[in-house]
């Protein structure tokens, strides 16, 4: 059926790779932030376009979304979605000591954003010897219909997707973020050749 | 006489990387635990010279790790591993008792250059 399944190898091999992206992230995070970032072992599954709203957010909490497109080499693209918490967007301006007038919390959360989503996917493609460039970032109102719209318009021309999720959770302030990947088929089977590539070496 | 090696990680590959990034004379006798319980377990049961580990790792991870072996007083040259490069894990892993912490994926000459500093090359 899907060509989106990885055998062992390749789902280790990925596993790593989002790893050591998902690290080099962090520390970004933690400097920018000046605090500690407390990783958790990434979620990595298949998801159909039909139930990607459903899986996104659970809970009937508003969330503030940042959305940005990735394009890479050899048909590599997806998209990233940060998500924030009410209460973790209200904090931010806190963590990152901007002065009231200086910029909007919109403003803050997309810049936080970029800042996550442009590590995580330089490193992520550096190790797969590609190289991204990106959407402009977008802050999708905060209500989650509206999540649910962007992801369903970005959906239509893909059934399949891998979903990558991985939480960022700052200890010292009680802040999560959430960074979603989605991959469509057709850049998974472009990434799935170069895995192999890579576990050829070994 | 050559050291006895134990390389512990969760993921097959970052195993791989370490083992073929050692020179021969350690990575011919190398032995590997897939968690930090199971590291602990050899560590305690038989004469390790030196131990690659991980941190982010199912079951026992790599600050667990480190702490068995202060607390059960193993003598054993540790390198951290790891992906998790943030300044304050890098000092808590070497107040820990690590002789060292690399970045992954780890690079054949850092490595070299880390056992040559702690005479084990």
């Amino acid at each position: 059926m899907s060509s989106l399944n990885l055998n062992e190898d390749q789902q280790d091999c990925l596993q790593e790779i989002i790893n050591v992206a998902m690290g080099q992230a962090s520390d970004q995070l933690a400097r920018y932030l000046d605090t500690f970032v407390y990783l958790k072992v990434p979620s990595i599954e298949q998801v159909s376009a039909q139930s990607l709203s459903m899986t996104l957010n659970p809970s009937e909490q508003a969330v503030a979304v940042v959305s940005q497109g990735f394009f890479g080499y050899e048909g590599i693209r997806g998209e990233a979605l940060l998500m924030y918490q009410p209460k973790d967007s209200d904090r931010l301006a806190d963590l990152l000591g901007y002065e009231p007038d200086e910029l909007s919390v919109e403003e803050q959360i997309i810049d936080l954003s970029s800042i996550l989503t442009t590590t995580f996917l330089n490193v992520f493609a550096s190790q797969i010897d590609n190289q991204m460039s990106y959407s402009a970032p977008r802050l999708l109102a905060s209500s989650k219909t509206s999540v649910s719209q962007h992801v369903e318009q970005q959906a239509f021309n893909w059934d399949l997707a891998l979903k990558v999720k991985i939480t960022y959770q700052v200890t010292d302030y009680s802040f999560n973020c959430d960074m979603i990947l989605l991959i469509p088929e057709s850049a998974i089977i472009n990434i799935k050749t170069v895995i192999d590539r890579i576990l050829e070496e070994y | 006489m050559s050291s006895s090696v134990l390389v512990c990680d969760d993921s097959n590959m970052a195993r791989k990387q370490v083992l073929r990034s050692l020179p021969e004379a350690l990575s011919q006798s190398a032995q590997i635990a897939t968690n930090g319980e199971e590291a602990l377990g050899i560590l305690k049961s038989q004469k390790i010279d030196v131990l690659f580990l991980d941190l982010t790792m199912p079951v026992l991870d790599g600050l667990g790790v480190l702490q068995g072996i202060q607390d059960a007083n193993i003598t054993v040259n540790v390198f951290v591993i790891s992906a998790d490069i943030q300044p304050e894990m890098q000092n808590k892993v070497l107040e820990l008792g690590a002789n060292a912490f690399l970045r992954k994926p780890v690079q054949k000459d850092v490595l070299d250059q880390q056992l040559q500093k702690h005479g084990l090359l």
